[in-house]
């Protein structure tokens, strides 16, 4: 699957599992960075609790290391990066 | 004018047995009730210990003496087991119990969605329903308890979470003093359920071994179940009756800190102990003992020991009886109620188990040893649950 | 205790109070849904969108009042099913993924006790902090929490506040009890539609209570109570005695609030109180503006409020029309599913 469809699933499932229900994938930015006061979806510590259950049910992906957690769910495209890496797109 | 609440029945029901004789047994034994579980329905059921009490739902039935009562939950058969032992160690007459002037107040914080299952299947779009449909609500237990008593009179159900029977007890409490009843059932019940197992572990405090409650390697909670009521009577109509002991003092506070842990300042911890303090008119230094809320979480038990060196310049004996428990969720503080007055009516404490390495912030460690010949005159009792909620009980010797 | 400031939400415009001009609304419905403000000046949107309907309409009711009442000493929530949408979700987490890797924020914000929580949170409130869950009488027993709070406790203001949300599961549920209308049905006609069942309604209302009577205050709740499993007999009775507590008798209370649903098995008790003990008055009603719902007494109290401090009601809400007394004592009796009995009794001031 091309980096831009799995992206495009990417965001309809962030928008899913984070309640963003005035969302579409249009409004999310491939790149843009997801957490922090600074990022435009201001996601937090709670978010990333999601996300992480969001790798392990929809790709099977456990992350085992909170380090490695940040920088893997910085943004779609990392995410989307991580989810081919490890041949689970 | 203010009415004195004297305590004058008990009913309990938990892994440490049925009854106040064979809870006691077990305190004074050192023998916790928290084992390998065999009736839950979950997945996690052997990967971590629970304070389950081991009779399946219909055994429980009959001792409730309602095994002819369809779709009636677990917890609500607790705490019938429970309400009708409170009632019958007061001595109340069916018209007293029935009397208007009597209330009902009860806490629970998973009611019937102790029925996990039915409850998914009864919620969708399919036509069919189980015989639990009504069983569902917090309330639902309250009403029931009530109607077969033939209770009119003032009813509530609280859930706070874990502090949820503390509020019941208080606002009995409450009822009695400024005169509106002149007596009250009092406490709570939660069965253990497949739903509260999954929410505790998707927040991952739950122990994989038996509790540590103020210990240094502390790793989380048990779950456990069970039921506790007590009798609150007012000074006017008990009479010559036996009385426990006497509620004179409680506090409710809140945290305002987060929903799911308590601040490090425990704010929240000490208005309550304090408020209780002041409501009992008792000085730091009149309280002989404390039952602590203690559940053996990273976060509750160093907070806890922040307030409690707070408000004490020398904190009393302590322990968490949860070890023997587990962490009945609702019930908790009406079960911690009991064994507070249980202690206070055979002059002991109980060992507390389970904390070998203590938490060396403070220079305070749990009770560790039973000791008899302990004579208490007052007891604190904390209970505190998610969403900031922190209760204090005060009971006394009369 | 005196409502000094009050917020409401329901199926009807009542967060602006336009109800009172434009008159009630009514439409065709199996759920009266609640008329929702926009929150995007009132709640963050990060914050927004992890709240349940439940909460996001409460912390638009009681913030502002919290804000002009920064010195609130506790909070008194009545909700008999909390977030049930919330609850329901967590558990199809639990059947649908077989107990796997769950997430935690619906378990956490399911709890009943979580709008009392994240107000006082938001508030920075660290008094007295209650929820009650009490189905029918929810409400009726946080108004008593309020009451005896004030008598004993050395406070001024407290905030209380009653609501649930519609779930379609819970939805589902009560209507495998037989709780609502089978047929469909113009809300203008619930009340009078003699079938069994009523309407599922959902809202929140709010109030600041104060222990103290000043210029602000809207009106006076003067006692609570409640009573349960009775016969019309036992219930007339019991009516009787709490108006003589309150040193009342029948002739004495102006005009009624009843909680008429529309469910013909058991209006019957609000026929039978009312020509016992009050022929001649003026009976008024809700819920074919709100529905019904578990604290929806909280409703009630904030419509009664309005028209003792000299609002008019919607003509859509006059049952009956008795003597032309201006209200001064005004009696609200609702039940829940003919077993669970609650009156307030509330005056002018």
């Amino acid at each position: 699957m091309a980096h831009e469809e799995l992206a495009l699933k990417l965001k309809n499932q962030i928008i899913k599992y984070l309640n963003f229900t005035d969302l579409t994938p249009a409004d999310i930015d491939t790149d843009v960075e997801l957490f922090g006061p600074e990022s435009p979806m201001e996601l937090d510590s709670i978010d990333a609790i999601e996300l992480s259950v969001l790798l392990e049910r929809e790709y099977e992906l456990k992350i085992t290391d909170s380090k490695q957690g940040k920088k893997v769910m910085s943004s779609v495209a990392s995410m989307a990066d991580f989810i081919v890496a490890n041949g689970k797109s | 004018m203010q009415h004195r609440v004297f305590i004058t029945g008990i009913g309990i029901i938990s892994a440490l047995g049925d009854g106040k004789d064979q809870t006691r047994q077990a305190l004074v034994a050192g023998n916790s009730g928290i084992k390998k579980a065999e009736l839950l329905a979950s997945k996690y059921r052997d990967d971590f210990p629970f304070g389950e009490i081991p009779f399946t739902s219909e055994v429980l039935k009959d001792r409730a003496n309602i095994a002819d009562e369809k779709g009636i939950s677990r917890t609500e058969i607790l705490a019938t087991i429970a309400v009708n032992q409170a009632i019958a160690d007061a001595k109340l007459s069916a018209d007293h119990v029935s009397n208007f002037g009597t209330a009902f107040i009860s806490g629970s914080t998973v009611g019937g969605m102790s029925q996990t299952e039915n409850m998914y299947y009864d919620a969708s779009d399919e036509i069919s329903a189980s015989e639990f449909l009504s069983s569902y609500t917090l309330g639902e237990h309250t009403k029931n308890i009530m109607r077969r008593l033939k209770m009119k009179g003032v009813s509530s159900t609280f859930n706070t979470a874990c502090s949820s029977s503390a509020n019941a007890i208080m606002y009995g409490a409450k009822l009695i003093k400024s005169g509106r009843c002149d007596r009250a059932i009092v406490g709570g019940a939660d069965a253990l359920a497949k739903y509260t197992v999954n929410g505790f572990n998707s927040l991952q405090i739950l122990s994989d071994e038996l509790c540590r409650p103020f210990d240094q390697n502390r790793k989380g909670l048990n779950l456990g179940e069970g039921a506790a009521y007590l009798i609150l009577e007012s000074e006017e109509i008990v009479g010559d009756k036996k009385i426990y002991g006497e509620v004179t003092g409680y506090g409710n506070a809140n945290d305002a800190y987060h929903a799911s842990s308590i601040s490090d300042d425990a704010i929240g911890i000490i208005k309550s102990i304090s408020g209780a303090l002041k409501s009992a008119n008792l000085d730091e230094s009149d309280i002989d003992y404390i039952n602590a809320h203690g559940t053996g979480t990273i976060n509750n038990d160093i907070a806890e020991e922040t307030g409690m060196n707070k408000v004490f310049s020398k904190v009393p004996p302590f322990q968490s009886t949860k070890t023997y428990t587990g962490h009945t969720l609702a019930s908790s503080g009406a079960i911690e109620a009991v064994i507070c007055l249980v202690a206070m009516a055979n002059n002991e404490i109980y060992a507390s188990l389970n904390c070998s390495d203590p938490i060396d912030s403070y220079d305070i460690k749990p009770i560790e040893r039973y000791q008899d010949n302990f004579s208490m005159k007052h007891i604190l009792s904390n209970s505190f649950g998610f969403g900031g909620n922190c209760s204090s009980l005060i009971f006394s010797k009369v | 205790m005196f409502i000094q400031d009050m917020s409401c939400i329901s199926a009807q415009s009542t967060y602006d109070d336009s109800l009172f001009e434009k008159g009630a609304r009514f439409f065709d419905a199996d759920k009266m849904v609640a008329a929702e403000p926009d929150y995007t000046n009132l709640i963050k949107s990060s914050q927004l969108r992890r709240m349940s309907k439940l909460m996001r309409m409460s912390v638009a009711t009681a913030v502002p009042l919290i804000n002009k009442y920064p010195d609130v000493s506790g909070v008194i929530i009545a909700s008999s099913n909390g977030s049930v949408d919330r609850s329901l979700r967590f558990l199809s987490q639990i059947i649908e993924y077989d107990e796997g890797t769950l997430t935690p924020t619906d378990f956490v914000q399911s709890t009943a006790n979580c709008i009392a929580g994240g107000l006082a949170l938001i508030g920075g409130i660290r008094g007295y902090n209650t929820t009650h869950v009490n189905q029918g009488l929810s409400f009726e027993s946080a108004l008593l929490d309020a009451l005896m709070q004030f008598n004993e406790h050395d406070q001024h203001e407290l905030l209380v506040g009653g609501g649930e949300e519609i779930s379609q599961g819970y939805y589902n549920i009560e209507r495998k009890r037989g709780m609502y209308k089978d047929e469909s049905i113009n809300t203008k006609n619930l009340l009078s539609s003699n079938t069994k069942g009523t309407l599922l309604g959902e809202g929140v209302t709010m109030f600041m209570m104060s222990v103290d009577k000043n210029n602000k205050s809207i009106a006076k709740i003067n006692d609570v109570d409640m009573i349960a499993h009775v016969n019309d007999e036992d219930l007339a009775n019991k009516c009787l005695n709490f108006l003589k507590k309150n040193k009342l008798n029948p002739i004495d209370i102006d005009c009624l609030l009843l909680g008429r649903s529309g469910d013909s098995r058991t209006d019957i008790f609000y026929d039978h109180l009312a020509e016992k003990l009050f022929p001649k008055q003026s009976q008024y009603v809700f819920k074919h503006l709100t529905g019904d719902y578990c604290s929806v007494s909280a409703f009630a109290t904030w419509l009664v409020a309005k028209l003792l401090s000299g609002v008019s009601l919607p003509p859509a809400c006059i049952w009956s029309q008795g003597e032309n007394r201006k209200p001064k004592n005004v009696l609200i009796y609702n039940h829940s599913e003919g077993l669970q009995h609650g009156f307030v009794l509330m005056s002018g001031v």
